[in-house]
């Protein structure tokens, strides 16, 4: 057995899963659609503080994911879902076919236990919950499709000692910046995984993907101050894009070793900047690529999460400043400058690139906002029948045993005409804000705090003095409503911690956009 | 989940073939299987809904393997292995535990003290929520909608329009059991826990309220008492808070209720309270250990062996007691939360003098009660590295008030009852902190709650000292309270604070309306 063996799994389920989930319908009462999701992964991470390695591991998992839909008789329908850590287990194929058979059935329970309670509260409450009658989406023709994941260098033959080599130079750099430097942590993966779908509506569909990421944290502090950063590089590629960089017009990456060191001298720089004393008063703030990337991450992307907008994340993550209500909201309407124009395309080669949700829905581009005006939700097929629009391919989990949320791809706002140059060159005196560091967001995002990792003061279309702990603080539409320029630099960057859910899913994205210029206020430190 | 015997009996047999094994000086095998398990609320009366979510679980157990080689004792390998107890397994993970080793220079060994652990082996909770099934959840979460429904009665100026009735949040059972054998023990450690949460968020939009309560315990009968009260409770509170006011920007008197003070402890206080964040210079109290950081009538300490806690464990994930850790007494800062490798690093730093500050002894001996390998659902999990977590996180105060001596101690301000989002906005030891205030809140007049504020109308922009350093006063009674994605309860007082700065949020910008 070779450590590659996992991912045969999939193969044995290619054949069996369609039979299983049919056989499944056919045998239980009132079942009225299931999906099986199925994934096996090849990891290999490494780590090290201040130039010494911490860890290192290498290894396989699978597990699976399995949601039923019934019909209970009076009308109420109900769902449930179980999801299964396998492992290795996943190799032995009675074992693996077995624990799906079981989990099939303890969600089909799940799901009559649901529309049982339904339907007594339906009935004890006379016709006053009429909202409660949702109805499924509707059936669809069945897809089939595969998908390879795209690398150089498999996570699977690399030697055990690479990644822990690249940690512990890049580590030891940093702290050979200079006594500034009191900590720093370097840590890299390179992982493969396949994932599978399979429906009681016939859908097949394999996806691989590979990923590599770097992160790099650093503490810094000189007699005037401190300063954290951290930062993420990241592709849905192999090794190679850490250990040489990727050169690639829209997400280009240095390599981790670079990458760590720029980030230690930053972060040198700014422990010994002046922390940010912010002007009273509203003033021109020109924002990098980079701090673009959590602006359209938060203020874009996520309320343009379908979910939210319908109230489903309300008591965590929040709503959408894009709807009030069904018949009260800014489809159609000016949230943003006519310069202004936002997206989702999870075609693009981003971090947060896929060819079919987790629903089995074939994935496109979703305008958010053209020219200013809001155009759509990301939207999974239960909430696209609510809102009347086509599914969109936008629900997803971040692993396999967990229920699919709608997520952001690759989100981003789009380029303009301006050189963004000359869009620092016109101010008279403002801020040049750069590097997106931490987000803190009004329940419907209509409001935020984003703080910056360096903050330049513009005197006379010059760049002047650096300043650490500065923030934009703005109100969002207002924010966007006083965009003046729009650079012609769109750049994505890796995110790779998005959370959302209960249980919170952690999930993998790309964010982005170019130089902005607009108004706000700055919060200092 | 696997039987707490099957565990055991797997670590038994992994200690023997271990420990024939040629080459190792030490080594560990920690095996837990656990399970979270999930009914979402979501309700809306005007938009098509499911009311309750799909039931829906995620169930994960396997095993993580360390081993120290003999040839250096800083050589340390790790592997984990998912699903498979079996000794094949075990093979199969110490081949890539050898494959993955590496010479950790700060490694300190394995736990080894004590060798032989007085345990209860039916662990910290036998109640019937170890064995509650899928009905008692389904049950708890549409009483609570039900609940709910049978509470909201429009007031006649609603009639007109849509309500906007909006329920949200959950109710969930976290359950996990633990196995771990040693060359350092003599014994196995093992231990099996459970506890519930409930979250129920009534927003009516129709006129700008929101409403929240919660429930956190370890047995079936409070799960059941929580879901009761819940729906009924949040929107009860919700028509009590419509049409509320919009204050302006400004430097207000502050009563913050229990759960804003969890909020600030969770994201802004603990994690600067291990011992990881001092070695890594990355916490608020940088240097000041031993020194007064809060109030002096303030005491904050975490206890995985409270009575009424929630999340009551007898073991740490490394298999070493878990043990009450006093963090800040007196408003001193006097413990920090810790595993065996962070306590170990720290006290052997060569900056800790500067890290820990003059007002620390030294040497100083960091307990490590607090080693805990959890994933996303604070569950115990097969696969995480020991870190430093807390279980129930109490703060009391000496002289306390009741709330209501606290509002009218403040005379005119506002009543924080919930807040969203915070964050250490400059970083964790800058201890700035932002968030925004999101419902449960009123304005204070005359030493009275006057009016709702409306939610969602205020941000608040200020740092931890200006919360903790001098409050006007502190409550008497510590309330339980959640925050969303800790792994920790949370039971805390009130804390009325003077001098704290807010912007307003522009109405017109809030979806509220």
């Amino acid at each position: 057995m070779t450590s590659t063996d996992i991912f045969g799994a999939a193969e044995l389920l290619k054949k069996e899963g369609p039979d299983l989930l049919r056989a499944f319908i056919r045998s239980h009462r009132g079942a009225a659609y299931a999906d099986l999701r199925f994934e096996a992964r090849f990891s290999r991470s490494s780590s090290a503080t201040d130039g010494e390695p911490r860890a290192a591991q290498a290894g396989e998992s699978a597990g699976f994911g399995v949601s039923v839909r019934v019909n209970a008789p009076g009308g109420a329908s109900g769902a449930g879902q179980t999801g299964v850590e396998l492992g290795r287990l996943a190799l032995r194929p009675a074992r693996l076919l077995g624990a799906i058979r079981a989990g099939l059935a303890e969600a089909y329970q799940r799901a009559r236990l649901g529309a049982r309670e339904k339907a007594a509260l339906i009935r004890a409450l006379n016709g006053r919950a009429r909202s409660l009658a949702m109805a499924a989406p509707p059936p669809r023709a069945a897809l089939r499709d595969e998908a390879a994941a795209v690398f150089q260098r498999d996570p699977r033959t690399l030697e055990s000692g690479e990644l822990e080599r690249l940690c512990r130079e890049a580590s030891a750099r940093v702290a050979g910046l200079g006594s500034e430097i009191v900590f720093n942590a370097v840590a890299a993966l390179s992982e493969l995984r396949q994932e599978l779908f399979i429906s009681s509506e016939g859908a097949l569909i394999s996806q691989g993907f590979a990923f590599s990421q770097g992160d790099c944290y650093v503490v810094a502090q000189s007699a005037g101050g401190h300063q954290e950063i951290y930062d993420t590089i990241g592709q849905q590629r192999g090794l190679e894009c850490l250990a040489e960089g990727w050169r690639d017009e829209l997400m280009p990456n240095p390599d981790l070793l670079t990458f760590a060191i720029e980030l230690g001298r930053e972060a040198r720089e700014l422990a010994a900047a002046p922390a940010l004393k912010p002007p009273a008063d509203e003033v021109t703030v020109v924002t990098d690529t980079h701090f673009n990337a959590l602006v359209s991450h938060e203020i874009i992307g996520h309320p343009s999460e379908a979910d939210r907008a319908l109230k489903m994340e309300a008591a965590y993550a929040g709503r959408s400043w894009f709807l009030r209500s069904l018949n009260d909201n800014e489809v159609g309407r000016q949230v943003g400058s006519p310069l202004l124009s936002a997206c989702s395309d999870p075609g693009l080669d981003g971090y947060g690139h896929y060819r079919y949700d987790h629903e089995g829905t074939r994935a496109r581009r979703v305008m958010h906002v053209e020219n200013g005006v809001f155009r759509g939700f990301l939207n999974s097929r239960e909430t696209a029948a609510v809102l009347g629009a086509e599914p969109n391919g936008s629900a997803r989990a971040s692993e396999v045993f967990y229920v699919p949320l709608i997520r952001m791809s690759n989100t981003f706002l789009l380029p303009g005409q301006s050189d963004p140059r000359q869009i620092v060159a016109e101010v008279e005196h403002g801020y040049y804000v750069c590097g997106g560091a931490v987000p803190s967001i009004a329940e419907s995002r209509e409001n935020f705090r984003i703080s910056a990792r360096r903050v330049y003061e513009i005197d006379h279309g010059r760049i002047g003095r650096l300043y650490r702990a500065g923030s934009v603080i703005a109100d969002s539409k207002e924010f966007f409503m006083q965009v003046d320029a729009v650079g012609d630099d769109l750049r994505l960057i890796a995110i790779p911690n998005c959370g959302k859910g209960q249980p919170m899913q952690v999930k993998r994205m790309s964010n982005g956009g170019p130089t902005l210029r607009s108004r706000a206020r700055l919060g200092g430190g | 989940m696997r039987p707490a015997a099957e565990l055991k009996n797997f670590v038994r047999a992994a200690r023997a073939l271990l420990a024939r094994e040629r080459g190792l000086a030490e080594f560990e095998v920690y095996c837990a299987s656990a399970e979270h398990r999930v009914a979402r609320l979501a309700y809306t009366s005007d938009i098509p809904c499911r009311g309750v979510e799909e039931l829906k679980s995620h169930a994960a157990d396997g095993f993580t393997l360390r081993i120290v080689m003999c040839r250096d004792a800083s050589e340390v390998g790790t592997a984990t292995e998912a699903g498979d107890l079996s000794l094949e397994a075990l093979r199969a993970a110490l081949e890539r535990a050898r494959s993955a080793a590496l010479v950790d220079p700060d490694f300190p060994g394995l736990p080894e003290t004590p060798r032989r652990f007085a345990h209860n082996p039916a662990g910290a909770v036998a109640g019937g929520l170890m064995r509650a099934g899928d009905d008692a959840l389904v049950e708890a979460a549409w009483r609570i909608v039900g609940g709910a429904l049978d509470a909201f009665s429009p007031p006649p100026a609603m009639r007109e329009r849509p309500p906007g009735l909006v329920l949200g949040g959950d109710v969930s059972i976290m359950r996990d059991r633990m196995a771990l054998a040693s060359s350092n023990f003599d014994d196995l450690r093992v231990e099996g826990g459970a506890h519930f949460t409930c979250m129920v968020t009534a927003l009516i939009e129709s006129v700008g309220a929101k409403g929240t309560a919660s429930g956190l315990g370890a047995t079936l009968s409070g799960m059941r008492v929580a879901a009761a009260r819940a729906g009924r409770g949040a929107v009860t509170r919700a028509l009590a808070l419509g049409g509320g006011e919009r204050p302006p920007t400004g430097v207000y008197r502050v009563v913050f209720g229990p759960q804003p003070v969890a909020e600030l402890l969770n994201y802004m206080v603990v994690p600067s309270l291990s011992t990881s964040a001092f070695h890594a210079a990355s916490t608020a109290y940088h240097g000041r250990f031993g020194a007064q950081v809060m109030d002096q009538r303030l005491n904050l300490w975490d206890d995985p062996r409270a009575a009424r806690g929630a999340i009551r464990r007898r073991l740490t994930c490394e298999g070493l007691p878990a043990r009450r850790t006093m963090l800040i007494r007196n408003g001193r800062l006097a413990g920090l939360l810790s595993n065996f490798y962070d306590g170990h690093r720290l006290a052997a730093d060569e900056h800790r003098a500067e890290k820990l500050g003059p007002h620390c002894a030294d040497p100083v001996d960091f307990a490590p009660n607090s080693g805990y390998r959890l994933g996303e659902s604070a569950v115990r999990r097969f696969d995480a590295h020991p870190g430093s977590a807390a279980t129930n996180i109490v703060m009391r105060a000496r002289g306390g008030k009741s709330e209501r001596e606290l509002i009218r101690a403040v005379g005119e301000g506002i009543y924080v009852g919930r807040v969203w989002y915070t964050y250490p906005i400059n970083g964790q030891r800058a201890g700035d902190f932002t968030c925004t205030v999101s419902g449960d809140s009123y304005l204070i007049r005359n030493g009275v709650l006057a009016a709702p504020l409306a939610p969602n109308a205020l941000r608040i922009n200020a740092n931890l000292e200006q919360v903790f350093a001098h409050p006007i006063g502190v409550g008497n009674r510590a309330a339980p309270a959640l925050v969303w994605g800790a792994p920790e309860a949370y039971y805390v007082t009130a804390l009325a604070a003077g001098q704290i700065p807010f912007a307003a949020i522009e109405a017109s910008q809030s979806a509220m309306e």
